[in-house]
């Protein structure tokens, strides 16, 4: 009985595992053999398809979405984490207006970007990095607000309360206390940020039109439409689109899953 | 002792109402400031878009002339058009879709990550795999395994079938491709949600219920799928809101073809804003899109009410 149960178990786990991990191989397996080749073990492997892709500029693809990515949590986390201890930390007339930052991330961003883009061209930021930049802070601001409150939330109060006794301002017991106790919710915070940046090719395809403007994903939007059958070279910009958050999640991941939890279940 | 503490409490009640709310907001003034860039970013460029959002759908744009004010009539052409009817309805099978496939292989999936046994945390990491990847990378890797020539599933079901087997060509193929697409996408986010239920159930209920005589889908029925009632509901939530709202991955997948079979209310959206800039039409569908996505998360709170009272 036990045994039949834990064949099924396994069967189950090889059978998810196949259908994750077999994707994921064959992209990897087309980025590294000519085109037309369908072995599923290929004899021969090639970089042509990546000689191909970073000649085609694809380079200054990869710099967008690093610049953006970076950009994006640099005005991010400082905002969230200011709001994050004031909602977690303080009572004040109005507070209970802050539920509207966990609705906010379930509505959808699209709508919104319509107008967006018209007040982009009116700051004179369309077409440049900056607007999307902007966007995404905007648009990752209420969730983590939301994350780094309930990690304010889940330190003990009675720390930082002594140390307002012992004559220490609010503002020191924030950057000597609370910040450094809810570290690894930042950490998990930041990740998230920089994975959803990162992915996000909707800012860019919607306030960019440049193609040496695009980042990653945008462009390989554009090979999909533009390449057609050249599986080999838009498999090649998979793989690397495919790298940065799976390296950062593999080594994260434990902080990574945290976060999620933390702030789904407040 | 208290003779000195009656005066002080009594002190707040002779002030003059202007004086407290001085003080209040003294008192106040550091969590507002904290709060003010938060704040001022949310409503430029949140709030005042979205009113600019509903300006804009009682407009057309029209060339040379600009953008004329049209009142409802963008809503009145979106209700009476068969292809909006279509954007619906395939919204709606991709949503059915998702969580038909992803809830049970995820709540699957949970259950076996759940187990203490040694390998369990290689595994999980693993099945989060497909939720750090952009959806616009995973559809591509989906059209490359479903290409008419050269990909392998085409080619495996081709052999198995004996008959050619072109999934994307036919409107039912090609909504079954964006919903396995976005079902592999969505299961690791609700089987950590739904893992997590299940690891706060504490470990003597099960240890009751087997001294009890219950089976293992006894055990499964009565403790395990009540328990992860909530964890469960903000899954299947979160998941019905970004299917509702996803345009990436399908567009990626499928352009919303053939035909309008899998142009989702999403890829309308796109198509309209970014590719044919008909700013007062596709802001009309925008305020389709919240109002969906309203309902979705109403009808769910509605449910969980009433699961709650029973």
């Amino acid at each position: 009985m036990t045994r039949t149960r834990w064949m099924f178990a396994w069967f189950g786990v090889l059978f998810i595992l196949l259908i994750i991990v077999f994707p994921m191989y064959w992209g990897l397996r087309t980025s590294l053999t000519e085109n037309g080749v369908l072995d599923f073990v290929p004899g021969r492997l090639t970089l042509m398809h990546y000689d191909g892709l970073f000649a085609g500029g694809f380079l200054t693809n990869i710099q967008n979405s690093l610049i953006i990515s970076m950009g994006t949590i640099t005005f991010t986390l400082p905002i969230a984490l200011m709001s994050g201890y004031a909602l977690a930390r303080f009572d004040f007339p109005g507070k209970r207006f802050s539920a509207v930052l966990l609705v906010l991330p379930l509505l959808p961003a699209i709508a919104v970007l319509v107008p967006l883009i018209l007040y982009m061209r009116g700051l004179g930021i369309y077409n440049t990095l900056y607007s999307v930049i902007l966007a995404g802070t905007v648009f990752a601001l209420p969730y983590c607000t939301w994350m780094i409150r309930g990690f304010m939330l889940s330190i003990p109060r009675e720390i930082e309360e002594a140390a307002l006794i012992d004559g220490c301002g609010p503002i020191k017991a924030l950057f000597s206390i609370a910040i450094p106790l809810a570290a690894p919710g930042l950490i998990s915070v930041a990740i998230f940020t920089l994975i959803s940046a990162w992915n996000n090719y909707l800012f860019s395809f919607a306030f960019t039109t440049k193609r040496e403007l695009q980042v990653v994903p945008a462009a390989l939007l554009g090979f999909i439409t533009a390449w057609g059958n050249n599986y080999g070279g838009m498999n090649a910009g998979a793989v690397v689109a495919i790298l940065p958050p799976l390296i950062f999640f593999l080594i994260f991941q434990k902080w990574f899953i945290q976060g999620i939890l933390a702030g789904s279940s407040k | 002792m208290a003779s000195v503490s009656k005066p002080l409490s009594e002190q707040p009640a002779r002030e003059q109402p202007a004086t407290r709310l001085m003080k209040g907001l003294r008192r106040n003034a550091l969590p507002y400031i904290l709060l003010l860039p938060l704040v001022v970013i949310l409503i430029s460029f949140l709030a005042i878009p979205f009113i600019s959002l509903i300006y804009y759908s009682l407009q057309r744009t029209e060339l040379g002339v600009g953008n004329v004010f049209v009142g409802l009539a963008n809503f009145n052409i979106l209700l009476h058009e068969s292809r909006f009817a279509a954007n619906l309805t395939a919204t709606l099978v991709y949503l059915a879709g998702v969580l038909v496939l992803s809830v049970p292989m995820a709540y699957f999936a949970a259950v076996l990550i759940s187990s203490n046994r040694r390998g369990v945390g290689g595994i999980r990491t693993i099945f989060l795999i497909p939720w750090v990847l952009a959806p616009v990378v995973t559809a591509l890797l989906f059209r490359t395994m479903l290409d008419p020539q050269s990909g392998p599933i085409t080619i495996a079901m081709s052999w198995l079938l004996g008959h050619p087997f072109y999934l994307t060509l036919s409107e039912e193929g090609s909504r079954l491709l964006i919903v396995l697409h976005s079902a592999w996408r969505s299961f690791p986010l609700e089987m950590l949600l739904i893992a997590a239920g299940i690891t706060s159930i504490p470990q003597e209920l099960y240890e009751a219920a087997k001294v009890d005589g219950a089976g293992l889908w006894q055990q499964f029925r009565r403790i395990t799928l009540p328990l992860t009632r909530i964890p469960l509901f903000s899954a299947v939530l979160l998941i019905s809101v970004y299917t509702v709202q996803d345009a990436e991955g399908v567009y990626a997948l499928t352009q919303g073809g053939p035909g309008y079979g899998t142009e989702v209310t999403g890829v309308r959206l796109f198509k309209e804003a970014f590719l044919y800039f008909n700013i007062g039409f596709a802001s009309s569908i925008g305020i389709a899109l919240i109002t969906l996505s309203v309902l979705v998360i109403v009808i769910y709170f509605r449910i969980l009410g009433q699961g709650e009272k029973a």
